[in-house]
C-alpha cells in the first residue's frame, strides 16, 4: 500500500490545506491513475490525541493517521505512534528539542522518529553528522521530501547509502494538490498507528514518487 | 530561546486594537499599483479615456497595510525582518475618493526551526474601513526576525 | 483572460489556472515602491547594496508586490471570477529581472453559504522550478441559469 507519510493540514502555521480537501484529492490523483491509499498528518510541534479522523477515513476510502513533526537540535524529526506516554515525557512545542532523547523516548514508547528531509540546506541531518554527530539507533530517515530544494536529494542519498539506513518517502504537503508527491510503499497493510510503526522497525517498506504509482 | 513561552517581546500587545491611520486614495494610486504590477484587467486600469470607473485590484489595501507603523513590541531575537506571509479578504470595492481607515492587532508571537536557523514570527491583523465604515479589506501578515546567514 | 465569463460548472477540479509568465524589473519595483511612499531609500527592494548588508542576495521584490502578482492568477483568469480571499507563503526571495510563472490548479469546488465556491493552490516558481510563493486563492464564481 502507498502512504504519504509526511502532510501538513492547517493546524501547522505553514499550511493551507484542509484535512477534508486532501481527502477529496485523492479522488483526483486516482482518477489520474494515481495509487494512493492514505496519508499522515504531520503537524509542526504539536499532537492532538482528540482528532479523530475516522469518519472522513471511512468515506473517502483512506487510511488517515496522525503523527508529528519536532524541532530538534539535528533538525525535524517525524514521529509516528505518539501515545500520551511519549506526550507526557516529551514537549512538542519545544523548539530545538535533544534529538538523541527525542529518539529514545520513543523507541521506550512504542513510536518511532525519523529524520524529515535530512538533505535539507541548513537543518537536515546530513549536514549535523557531517560535522561528526553520531546516528544512535537511528535506522530509518526520510528519503524522499516532496519540498526538496536542487542538491538536497543528492545529500539524502548519500546519507542513506554511507550508513546503510532505510527510507521513506513523504510530500511534505502544505498545500492541497501536493499531497502524494512522494509516498512511502509498504509490503504489508496498515490500518493505524502501531501497525505503522511496525512496518517501519521491520524495514518492508520503499519510498516512491507519485509517478511511480501508476497502475497498469 | 526554545520555546514560545520563552520568547522575549512585550506580552502586553497582544490582541489590543491599534488605530494606525487614515489613508487617502486617488486614481493615479490605484493606475501606478497596476501599472508596476502589471495589472492589465480593464475593471483596475479602465478604458484609457480617464473619465472612465474602476476599482482598485483586490490587494491593493497592501499598499497601507505594509507602510504603517506598527507598535513596537520589543521583540528580542534576530537582526533581520522579513515579510514571511499574507493574507488579504478584499470586502468590498475601493474607489477614487475613498479615504480608509485602518486598525491593527498583534495576533500571535510564535518560534520555529527552518533552512535559516530558528526563526520567530509575529503575526498582526489589520482591518481597513471606507468612509461609510464598511470593511473593504482585512489583512493578515506574518512577520518573521532570524539571524542573518554568512552565506547570504 | 477570456473574452466570454466562465461558469461553476466550467470548472473541474484539477484544472489548471495559468501559467503567466513574468520578470519584475527594476523600475516596476521602484514605481511601485513609490505608491508606497513613507519608505527611506535606497532599501532592500531597490538597491543591490542595501539588500546584501542585510544579508540578501541581492534587491528583491517587496511581498506586498508579490501578492498582486499571485491575485493576477484569478483576475486574469475570466472576468467572472472574483477573489474572496488569497493567503500566501513567501518561501524564498523573489529577485529582479528574473523569469517567473505564476500559476493555480483548482483543488476544490462547492456551494459555501449559497454562494459557488472554488478553492485554488497558487504558486510562483522561478526558472529551476524552486516554488518561491505558493498558498491558496477563495473565489466564487457564478452558476449558469
Amino acid at each position: 500500500m502507498f502512504l504519504d507519510l509526511h502532510t501538513h493540514s492547517v493546524a501547522s502555521d505553514d499550511s493551507r490545506a484542509e484535512v477534508g480537501q486532501f481527502a477529496r484529492w485523492t479522488g483526483v490523483l486516482r482518477r489520474k491513475g494515481y495509487r494512493i491509499d492514505g496519508f499522515v498528518l504531520t503537524e509542526h510541534r504539536q499532537f492532538d490525541l482528540d482528532k479523530d479522523y475516522s469518519a472522513l477515513a471511512k468515506s473517502s476510502g483512506l487510511i488517515i493517521l496522525k503523527g508529528s513533526e519536532l524541532d530538534t537540535d539535528r533538525g525535524h524529526f517525524l514521529v509516528y505512534g505518539v501515545t500520551e506516554e511519549l506526550l507526557s515525557r516529551v514537549d512538542f512545542t519545544v523548539v530545538g528539542l535533544d534529538a538523541a532523547h527525542l529518539v529514545a523516548e520513543a523507541d521506550a514508547c512504542g513510536a518511532i522518529a525519523v529524520p524529515a528531509h535530512p538533505g535539507r540546506f541548513g537543518i537536515g541531518l546530513y549536514e549535523y553528522v557531517e560535522q561528526g554527530a553520531g546516528l544512535g539507533s537511528i535506522s530509518v530517515v526520510e528519503r524522499l521530501n516532496g519540498s526538496n530544494r536542487p542538491g538536497e536529494q543528492e545529500r539524502a542519498d548519500a546519507l542513506i547509502e554511507s550508513h546503510a539506513l532505510r527510507g521513506t518517502g513523504g510530500s511534505d504537503a502544505h498545500l492541497v494538490s501536493a499531497i502524494g508527491a512522494c509516498m512511502t510503499s509498504f509490503d504489508n497493510d496498515i490500518a493505524d498507528e502501531a501497525e505503522l510503526v511496525r512496518e517501519l522497525r521491520a524495514g518492508a517498506f520503499r519510498a516512491v514518487r507519485l509517478e511511480d504509482t501508476t497502475q497498469g | 530561546m526554545t520555546s514560545d513561552q520563552e520568547i522575549k517581546f512585550d506580552r502586553s500587545l497582544l490582541g489590543v486594537e491599534h488605530p494606525v491611520g487614515t489613508f487617502p486614495v486617488t486614481r493615479e494610486m490605484m493606475l501606478a499599483f497596476s501599472r508596476s504590477t502589471g495589472e492589465t484587467s480593464p475593471a483596475y486600469v479602465g478604458d484609457g479615456s480617464g473619465s472612465d470607473k474602476i476599482v482598485a485590484p483586490p490587494t491593493f489595501c497592501n499598499i497601507f497595510a505594509s507602510s504603517i507603523t506598527r507598535p513596537d513590541i520589543k521583540l528580542e531575537f534576530g537582526d533581520i525582518g522579513l515579510f514571511a506571509g499574507q493574507s488579504i479578504e478584499p470586502r468590498a470595492p475601493v474607489a477614487p475618493g475613498d479615504t480608509l481607515t485602518a486598525t491593527t492587532k498583534l495576533k500571535d508571537v510564535y518560534a520555529k526551526t527552518g533552512r535559516s536557523g530558528t526563526m520567530v514570527f509575529a503575526v498582526w491583523q489589520t482591518s481597513f474601513a471606507n468612509q461609510k465604515g464598511e470593511t473593504v479589506a482585512l489583512v493578515e501578515e506574518s512577520y518573521v526576525r532570524r539571524n542573518r546567514r554568512a552565506q547570504e | 483572460m477570456p473574452n466570454s465569463p466562465l461558469y461553476f460548472e466550467d470548472v473541474e477540479m484539477g484544472d489548471e489556472v495559468g501559467p503567466i509568465e513574468r520578470s519584475v524589473t527594476t523600475g516596476q519595483v521602484r514605481e511601485f515602491v513609490q505608491v508606497w511612499g513613507a519608505r527611506s531609500e535606497p532599501s532592500r527592494f531597490t538597491d543591490p547594496d542595501a539588500a546584501k548588508a542585510e544579508g540578501l542576495p541581492g534587491a528583491i521584490v517587496p511581498g506586498a508586490m508579490s501578492m498582486a502578482l499571485m491575485s493576477q492568477i484569478i483576475t486574469g483568469w475570466s472576468p467572472s471570477m472574483v477573489l474572496r480571499k488569497l493567503d500566501i507563503v513567501f518561501r524564498q526571495t523573489v529577485p529582479h529581472n528574473a523569469p517567473l510563472k505564476l500559476q493555480g490548479i483548482v483543488t476544490d469546488k462547492g456551494v459555501v453559504d449559497g454562494r459557488p465556491q472554488l478553492e485554488c493552490d497558487v504558486f510562483m516558481e522561478d526558472a529551476e522550478g524552486t516554488r518561491l510563493v505558493i498558498g491558496k486563492a477563495t473565489v466564487t464564481v457564478p452558476a449558469r441559469g
